[in-house]
């Protein structure tokens, strides 16, 4: 066990904060408190920013320099989260190109789709992921949109729901039913959708913010080409779960260094507010900081297997522990701004409303991605090794 | 900050763990409750030959303590090696032989310090007559009294546990025994060893044993997890192993997700002390919180999957249950290290 950093590694943090004092444009470090204001199409600012960061080898650290990257080892793409996170900056509007589908392209495309991963990655494309459907939430195999083989192609029939970016995407990259006669797993397959095919229709869902940032998608023979089949026909089921992987190790670091950005906002907030002598404010206060610690040290800890190669069943428990942490901190920050706690009124909401928007953000949180109950489910028969329900 | 044990603490690990498992069985920790001495066995066959780990690295100490912990180990090797030894060692030079006794493992002994108000604090030391909290005190060879001095300092005294008559406070705990020790009036006059040592030093004292203590309750926490886990795996209701219902699945995983945390946080602190750097105070605080609150968790629910057979004197269970309850409060339960940590992060 070690508690520093190596000189390498510290040397690296140092470029990146140079880099990142330089490049990062103030609306990028408003941060993902403040995400719930929406996105109403991909502003100018962060396709700068996100093509910026790209060109320069910081987009995602391990990855080669054609792909956005340095050839970063684990240890520093954790540095990489951790600082990042540590001043609340935002790579991207839309994650799902860098963080989904880019990564899952290399790892289950042919040569030309391998070819679209570097555009994915810069956001040069935008990406949305159609998953979800009504009948198909968690328990995602039961999708039914169904993509019927027409020899040069696929039409598309069906619809999605909660497809985030949607409203704005250039591609979908979409589950759909290849083998309606299959059993559930073993019938689905991927398709990389041009959002501008003829037969998609966009119908733009509301968040509980008021933004506009997911919508329903509805495909009417919708044709498309052959070669745009991700990996093979009736495999898809694998690429959801190389997807989430891709997505999994590292948003942990987002989670508890987010908790960390909170907590000092907490405490900020609770001085600001005369609040910091009151004996049950500091107790709660305390409490939040042993659990957004002990996160971090465990998020460490399994890191450090992970780093190493070997599987580690804490990055299991990091979805749900930071996803929930989240919404008791936020929640306790509503609470500390006393009478104003539900006040959104920009002329009197504490700190442009940080409070109550993280918090409606952190609602999300333990829905998208696999509910918390999805999550524990997992943890008890993969983990723990209980008997399946 | 790197996790990863190295080959040496892997084979610490999983040698105290066959030491404790083998030498250590729920029979020796029943019998402890009505005859203490059993204990004494234990120590002078095997854990003395650990003590010195009291005098080096802490993460060693606490994988060592975890797995003492997982068996309810009874006796005096945790406040020799926890408290007594690293006190001896802040005196330095002075008390070199005494040092050199302990961690031959000759020599136990236990640390009077908490006053009247049950308070590990170097911050509150007494001068009065009372101490409270003397973990083994009657089984020791040598009791360390510590009294408040200067505002900056602390006298200490080394006392024969002999010359002292203290009077055992019952707990839930069987496995651990707790005196009150009146400090004899010429405690600190007539001849006994005696030496001065900072605040700071006896601070230090207390916070290696927080530690100590977190490690012991998080393999506390780990023993109950494990059992309630296989159990449920066992035991057939409805035509199938209670472990298949959701309502037992989500308990044991949020159980588990806090004995994870404690861990994790009880190797930072160790980690942190050991290379003193700033933070490590508050995460001694977390530790001992997190430590505590998942003993608690885990001894509360786990009995919860176990049902009525989980009530049962016979049951192994609730000797785990009243160790997780009155070690949380030992040395500070969780709220109290959170209001302490509100003080590091408010004022
Ligand atoms: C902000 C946001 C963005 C999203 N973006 C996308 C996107 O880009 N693409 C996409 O495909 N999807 C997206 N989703 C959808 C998301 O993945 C689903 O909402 C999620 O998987 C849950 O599905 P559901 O909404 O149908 O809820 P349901 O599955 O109907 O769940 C309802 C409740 O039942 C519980 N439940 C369900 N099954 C079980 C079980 N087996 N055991 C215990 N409890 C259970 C759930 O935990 C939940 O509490 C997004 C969602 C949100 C909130």
């Amino acid at each position: 066990m070690q508690l520093s950093w190596s000189d390498e590694d510290e040397a690296f943090r140092r470029d990146l904060r140079a880099f990142l004092d330089e490049h990062c444009p103030p609306e990028a470090r408003r941060g993902k408190d403040f995400m719930g204001e929406g996105v109403d199409g991909v502003p100018d600012w962060a396709r700068a920013w996100q093509a910026t960061l790209f060109d320069h080898g910081w987009m995602i650290p391990a990855y080669p320099p054609e792909l956005g990257g340095r050839h970063a080892t684990p240890t520093q793409t954790l540095l990489y989260l951790e600082e990042l996170a540590d001043q609340g900056i935002v790579r991207s509007v839309h994650f799902g190109g860098y963080a989904i589908v880019g990564p899952s392209l290399l790892e289950f495309g042919d040569e030309a789709q391998r070819a679209l991963a570097p555009a994915a990655i810069r956001g040069d494309t935008v990406w949305c992921v159609g998953m979800s459907e009504p009948d198909a939430g968690s328990d995602l195999a039961a999708l039914a949109t169904r993509a019927v083989d027409d020899g040069d192609s696929f039409v598309v029939t069906g619809q999605k729901v909660w497809t985030s970016y949607a409203p704005f995407a250039d591609m979908c990259f979409c589950y759909v039913r290849t083998d309606p006669e299959a059993p559930k797993h073993k019938g689905i397959s991927v398709l990389l959708i041009d959002m501008a095919s003829p037969g998609i229709e966009v119908r733009p869902l509301r968040h509980i913010t008021g933004a506009v940032e997911f919508a329903e998608v509805f495909f009417d023979d919708v044709v498309v080409p052959k070669a745009n089949l991700v990996g093979e026909r009736n495999n898809g089921w694998r690429i959801t779960m190389g997807s989430l992987a891709h997505e999994r190790g590292g948003l942990w670091v987002e989670g508890v260094f987010g908790a960390h950005r909170a907590l000092d906002g907490l405490i900020a907030l609770a001085r600001r507010r005369g609040l910091d002598a009151d004996p049950v404010v500091r107790r709660r206060l305390g409490e939040a900081y042993e659990q957004v610690s002990s996160l971090r040290s465990l998020g460490y800890k399994g890191f450090a297997g992970f780093a190493q190669g070997s599987s580690a069943p804490e990055h299991s428990f990091m979805k749900l522990a930071t996803s929930e942490l989240r919404k008791q901190l936020f929640e306790l920050g509503m609470d500390l701004c006393g009478p104003a706690g539900a006040v959104v009124d920009p002329a009197r909401a504490e700190e442009d409303g940080r409070w109550w928007k993280g918090f409606f953000v952190a609602l999300a949180g333990t829905i998208g991605g696999g509910t918390s109950e999805i999550q524990r489910n997992v943890v008890a028969t993969r983990v723990l090794g209980l008997p399946r329900a | 900050m790197d996790f990863t044990l190295t080959d040496e603490q892997e084979l610490l690990r999983d040698t105290a763990r066959a030491l404790a498992t083998k030498e250590c069985p729920p029979a020796l920790v029943r019998a402890h409750a009505d005859d203490p001495s059993v204990a004494d066995a234990l120590w002078r066959a095997h854990l003395r030959d650990w003590v010195a780990l009291g005098s080096g690295s802490l993460v060693d100490l606490a994988l060592f303590a975890e797995e003492l912990g997982r068996v309810l180990a009874p006796g005096v090797f945790v406040p020799t090696a926890a408290l007594f030894a690293p006190l001896v060692d802040e005196v330095g030079a002075p008390w070199a032989d005494v040092a050199s006794a302990v961690g031959a493992g000759s020599r136990s002994g236990t640390v009077a310090l908490a006053g009247g108000d049950g308070v590990w604090d170097a911050g509150r030391l007494v001068d009065g007559p009372l101490r409270t909290w003397v973990l083994e005190a009657d089984r020791v060879d040598t009791v360390a009294i510590v009294a408040a001095d200067g505002p900056d300092s602390a006298r200490i005294a080394l006392v024969d546990a002999s010359a002292l008559e203290p009077r055992l406070v019952e707990t839930l705990d069987t496995t651990r025994r707790a005196f009150e020790v009146a400090v004899p009036d010429d405690a600190f006059s007539g001849g006994h060893p005696v030496a001065e040592v900072s605040r700071t030093a006896v601070q230090r004292v207390i916070e290696r044993a927080t530690v100590v203590v977190a490690a012991e309750l998080v393999g506390v926490a780990r023993w109950l997890l494990d059992t309630s886990v296989a159990y449920a795996g066992e035991r057939v209701q409805f035509d199938r192993p209670i472990g298949a219902f959701q309502g037992l699945q989500f308990k044991l995983v949020d159980m588990a997700l806090d004995v994870e945390r404690a861990t994790a946080a009880v190797y930072a602190a160790a980690m942190a002390s050991d290379a003193e750097v700033p933070e490590r105070h508050r995460l001694v605080h977390v530790a001992k919180a997190a430590a505590g609150r998942a003993a608690r968790h885990a001894a509360r629910d786990g009995l919860q999957v176990h049902g009525g057979i989980g009530y049962t004197w016979e049951h192994d269970l609730h000797l785990y249950l009243r160790r997780a309850y009155a070690g949380d409060y030992l040395l500070g339960s969780a709220t109290w290290h959170h209001d302490r940590l509100a003080g590091l992060l408010l004022g």
